[in-house]
């Protein structure tokens, strides 16, 4: 029987995340028969494409053995930002003069508030030596205290159709939140597969010493991962605020921890050095299914936490016995 | 050398070309004064929903409000169809109706006055508690885009719950008896997607007692 399974073994751990997301596929389709409509598809395709953005600069993160706990909050910060000065631009008293933004200017503003505070987490760790966790969770603190100053504590709504569009429309029969972070997978699957980053990302969560000691700019790396996570989460805050044309100061609450648990479903380990973008993608398309079918089956949402959260304990369980087997 | 310049220089181009794409420059006043100096007053709810019960609602609720009768006959045989005559603000599966009906009072309860409509079936017109979006949404007059935040637009309902509170139920509570015949306009809230037609309450606009 140990034969058997040890057999198996390098099988099963391959391809653990897409037997998993069929088991549960085929357990809620078999409980409710609204799940496996072409509708419900699109709608959870749509749900998951948030944390799709998220996850995947989180994994880059987590890859180089860090964490950035900070995304919900640069997300809620970032599409704040871009939904005031869309609505309100800025406005100079003292000068007589207002600045309006565009929706280009505005898109741009969002995304460079999020890489900029991606970047502001990556030189905190690197020049303080402080610890990803540390380091981000003050950001978490910060960004959320700097959307509500923002946001004065109130939604930003009445974003107009064009920014909606965003979060709303279709392209080619595919809903654009999905074309969009479908884009962001490909390129992310490219630099970690295919480019010196790639390289110098697993080398620096594998061993950093031995990366450094191979001539590998640790910080500049560091840096230039957070900026990217920031600068995806920013991404999702465009996507959520589009699609609720509404910029809510609450928004994006608890988003890592759906964030870290796609990375770790998906088979990333938390120690760094080892895993991929398509293994966070089916992370957070098992997170997003299960969402979506506790939610059909009328499961209380304080069950739905409950389940979640053994969910996530039952990948790392795996994933520890998985590296005790390499 | 030769090369890094222009690298540079079709950065720079490209960032200007960005930047005058991307913002615009105004004279304040000007832009206050195009906004009709909204910026700076605080929103009227009161005013607002005042405005909308008299110029809006009231005329909607004369000329476009849906049978209730043919609606829940329509809700039992094509549910997607019926819903075409359905409004909301958000996404989801909460809609809302302007309705119209005439009926008989069966019953006058704490909270509601039970009417048997001509065909039939039975609603509750909710006489205690008004709450809700309902008196807002379901006329579709009324679009997210006008408010500048969502405690604006829900102060609005609040204060079209007050005028059916304060002008609405206190003429008819007052006739109200078992027996009598009434005619009404009124909102309904129902679920797409979990649809139950039992126990109806709807939410009065305007209501004739005979």
């Amino acid at each position: 029987m140990q034969l058997t399974v040890n057999a198996y073994r390098p099988f099963l751990t391959k391809f653990q995340s897409l037997i998993a997301l069929f088991i549960l596929c085929l357990g809620i389709s078999l409980l409710s028969d609204k799940f496996l409509t072409v509708a419900n598809f699109w709608n959870v395709l749509r749900q998951i494409s948030v944390n799709v953005c998220i996850s995947t600069g989180m994994t880059l993160v987590v890859l180089t053995a860090g964490i950035d706990l900070s995304v919900g909050s640069v997300l809620a910060l970032s599409g704040a930002i871009t939904a005031g000065l869309l609505r309100n631009g800025i406005q100079l008293p003292s000068a007589n003069l207002y600045i309006g933004f565009t929706l280009l200017g505005a898109t741009l503003a969002g995304l460079v508030t999020g890489s900029g505070l991606g970047w502001f987490n990556g030189w905190a760790i690197t020049r303080f030596k402080l610890p990803p966790f540390v380091a981000t969770l003050a950001m978490l603190t910060i960004a959320r205290g700097l959307t509500m100053l923002w946001t004065e504590g109130f939604p930003i709504t009445g974003l107009g159709d064009s920014f909606t569009f965003l979060g709303t429309g279709w392209f080619l029969g595919i809903p654009l939140p999905v074309w969009l972070s479908g884009i962001i997978v490909a390129v992310a699957v490219l630099i970690t597969n295919k480019t010196r980053l790639g390289r110098y990302i697993y080398a620096i969560g594998g061993s950093e010493s031995a990366a450094r000691l191979s001539g590998v700019n640790i910080n500049k790396i560091k840096i230039a991962v957070y900026s990217i996570a920031g600068a995806l989460a920013a991404v999702g805050g465009l996507l959520v605020t589009s699609r609720l044309d509404s910029a809510q100061p609450n928004a994006g609450t608890s988003y890592e921890l759906d964030s870290i648990a796609a990375v770790v479903i998906g088979g990333t380990s938390l120690s760094g050095g080892r895993g991929s973008i398509l293994g966070t993608v089916q992370g957070a398309i098992i997170i997003g299914v299960l969402n979506n079918g506790l939610v059909l089956l009328n499961v209380s949402p304080f069950w739905q936490q409950v389940v979640k959260g053994f969910v996530i304990l039952l990948a790392v369980i795996i994933d520890k016995s998985n590296s005790k087997a390499e | 050398m030769q090369k890094n310049s222009l690298k540079y220089a079709v950065l720079l181009v490209l960032l200007g070309v960005v930047a005058y794409n991307s913002v615009y420059f105004k004279k304040l006043d000007e832009v206050k004064a195009n906004a009709g100096s909204n910026t700076d007053q605080k929103f009227d709810a009161a005013a607002y929903a005042q405005t909308f019960w008299t110029s809006k609602l009231l005329p909607a609720s004369a000329s476009s409000a849906t049978d209730l009768s043919a609606l829940l006959s329509s809700l039992k045989t094509d549910k997607t169809k019926a819903f075409d005559n359905s409004h909301a603000l958000g996404i989801g599966n909460i809609r809302y109706f302007l309705v119209k009906g005439e009926g008989k009072i069966t019953a006058i309860g704490d909270n509601d006055v039970t009417v048997s409509l001509l065909t039939g079936e039975t609603v509750n017109l909710a006489t205690e508690y008004i709450f809700g979006n309902a008196a807002r949404d379901a006329s579709g007059l009324i679009k997210i885009t006008e408010f500048d935040n969502t405690t604006d637009l829900n102060n609005v309902s609040a204060e079209l719950n007050n005028i059916i509170r304060k002008k609405v139920l206190p003429p008819f509570k007052a006739s109200a008896k078992t027996g009598s015949t009434v005619k009404f306009v009124g909102a309904i809230e129902l679920n797409k997607e979990h649809l139950h037609l039992e126990n109806l309450e709807v939410i009065p606009i305007s209501i004739e007692v005979h």
